[in-house]
Order: C-alpha cells, then sequence, then structure tokens
C-alpha cells in the first residue's frame, strides 16, 4: 500500500482555494484561516478511506520579501508511509502545507 | 590429432603449474613474502579452483573425447532429475507477531522532554548564524537531520518521527504555522520549539507516531 501523493496534493489545493481564494492578508483572521484549512484537508483526507494516520502542517505568512525556508526529515518505513507538500500565494501572503501519511498496519 | 594430444597434455601441465603456484605460496594472502618463516601450507581453495579450470579447459577444448568424471552439474548444490540446476527461491524474512497493542507502561512519547532538548539544540545550531539566501536551504535541511537524530536517542522504540523546520528571515512579516493530525491521542504526541535572534527565526516541531 503506497501512499498516493498526487491524491492528497488536489484535496489540499482545493482546501486552500476554499479558504484562502480572493482574501488579503488579515492579522486578525489567520489563525482562524489555518484552523480552517488544516481541519477541512484532514477530513477530506479521512474519506479517502485508507488506514493511514495523518499529520497536517500549515503555514501562512504575509509577503514582505522576507525569505522563508521549510524542511522535514521522517524516521519511518519508506515502502508504505509518504509526504506532500502544496505551495499556494496570491499577492499579499504565501501558504505551504505539509501531508504526512503514516500507515497503520492492521 | 596431434593436436588434440598437446592440448590435452597442455592442459595437464597447467594443472601441475597451478597446483605448484600454491605449494609456493605463503599461507596468507596478507603476510609478506619474505618474511614468512614457517611451512607454507597451500591454501586448498586456490588449488582447487585451478584444478577445475584447468579441467574445464580440457573438456571444452577435446571434442570427442572420453568425458570426464565429474561434469557442470557438480558445480551447482541442487540440480533436478533432468540435470538443470534448481535456483533456490529468495527467502523473505517473516517476523513473528508481537501481540504488541500499545506501547509498554511508561514507554509513551515524552513531549515535555522532546522540547527541551529541540529547544537546547535550536540554540546552540542557530546562535550566530546570520540570514543568506542560498545558506538557508541545506542549512535548513542539516538541521532537520540533526533534530531528528537528537528526537530518536530520547523517543522509545516503536516510534516512527516526523521532524518539520520552518526557517525565515526576520523582518516585519508576521508568520502563522498550524497543525493538527488525526492519529491515537493516547500514544501519539508532538513537541515544538522556536528560535529568534536578530536575523533569522525558526520553528522546530517533531510528531512521535507510534507503529502500530
Amino acid at each position: 500500500m503506497i501512499f498516493n501523493a498526487d491524491e492528497a496534493h488536489n484535496i489540499v489545493k482545493e482546501c486552500i482555494e476554499n479558504v484562502l481564494g480572493k482574501a488579503d492578508y488579515n492579522q486578525n483572521k489567520v489563525n482562524q484561516w489555518t484552523a480552517a484549512i488544516v481541519e477541512q484537508s484532514l477530513t477530506h483526507l479521512v474519506k479517502l478511506g485508507k488506514t493511514y494516520k495523518y499529520i497536517v502542517t500549515c503555514a501562512v505568512m504575509q509577503r514582505s520579501g522576507a525569505g522563508l525556508h521549510t524542511a522535514s526529515s521522517c524516521f519511518w518505513d519508506t515502502t508504505t508511509d509518504g509526504t506532500c507538500t502544496v505551495r499556494w500565494e496570491n499577492r499579499t501572503m504565501n501558504c505551504i502545507v505539509n501531508v504526512f501519511a503514516v500507515a497503520i498496519i492492521l | 590429432m596431434g593436436c588434440l594430444r598437446s592440448a590435452a597434455a597442455g592442459g595437464g601441465r597447467r594443472m601441475a603449474a597451478g597446483n605448484a603456484e600454491a605449494v609456493g605460496r605463503p599461507a596468507s594472502p596478507g603476510r609478506p613474502r619474505g618474511g614468512s618463516q614457517h611451512a607454507a601450507k597451500p591454501p586448498p581453495l586456490l588449488s582447487r579452483r585451478n584444478s577445475i579450470l584447468s579441467r574445464r579447459s580440457s573438456f571444452g577444448m577435446v571434442a570427442g573425447s572420453r568425458r570426464p568424471s565429474i561434469g557442470p552439474w557438480m558445480l551447482h548444490r541442487h540440480v533436478s532429475f533432468s540435470g538443470l540446476p534448481i535456483f533456490q527461491p529468495i527467502l523473505k524474512t517473516r517476523l513473528e507477531n508481537t501481540y504488541r497493542m500499545g506501547p509498554d507502561k511508561g514507554c509513551k512519547f515524552d513531549a515535555e522532554r522532546v522540547q527541551r532538548v529541540l529547544e537546547g539544540t535550536l540554540a546552540c545550531a542557530l546562535e550566530t548564524t546570520v540570514y543568506s539566501a542560498q545558506g538557508s536551504a541545506p542549512l535548513v535541511q542539516s538541521l532537520t537531520e540533526l533534530l531528528q537524530n537528537q528526537a530518536k536517542e530520547v523517543v522509545p522504540p516503536r516510534y516512527k518521527l516526523v521532524c518539520h523546520v520552518v526557517l525565515g528571515q526576520q523582518g516585519q512579516q508576521s508568520l502563522v504555522v498550524a497543525s493538527r493530525g488525526l492519529w491515537d491521542p493516547e500514544t501519539d504526541s508532538f513537541a515544538s520549539a522556536t528560535f529568534s535572534n536578530a536575523s533569522l527565526f525558526a520553528v522546530a516541531t517533531v510528531y512521535g507516531v507510534y507503529f502500530e
């Protein structure tokens, strides 16, 4: 059972578009947005019905010319577990979402 | 006919020469030739290999001669009745069932301990670092590997780890990092730490998932 990264990519992209869509960066709403993105992504991933534990991370940053790097390192079974990263941006903000899927052996 | 005889003789001579070589050489290949004082015992494998090769060459070259007693089937361990070698299937090791439902008592993911480790490592590694666009990409990759290795030492066995680091330039912008997991809350957890100096900031998170 291999993790299907393309499927996860599409799901997450849809969720981001739904939440952030045409909005501009707003300090007051950012917490709400990140929580919504993460929750919606997780719900849709669970609906796939696969025996995986999921970890979804979302980072939203205001576009001000500063640089941002993210990296991740995982200690797991490479044959069954996998990850997927989605980058999205608009005029005023950047959004990076990571999905980590860890398999459950039944 | 003449050439055939000489070929057979050549094979025989080669065999004798091979054995002589084996006798003359010292027992272990690592020992220097000049310094050996003991009686040299020929390595048995070497002489046997030579003898098989010379016998094979004589078998190949001499057509219509008497078949030697040892044929090609002796080179393989298992042979079927037709004379073809049987290749053993590669056995995949199957692990025994551990009948384990969850981690041992007192062996769970200790979030506080991992957080302390993360904070310490971040402070050590990034204390004097200055943000640079080219240098930060490899820096953050090596940082995740370092944090993962540190976390592996304090985390109990049968835990899978995911280590995630966000590193950015210190400017006038704001950043929010959120995450949510779908797991077993009794066994799985996470730990996170942040660090910032005048030119950069870093957010590190380690998720520990129990391997069922």
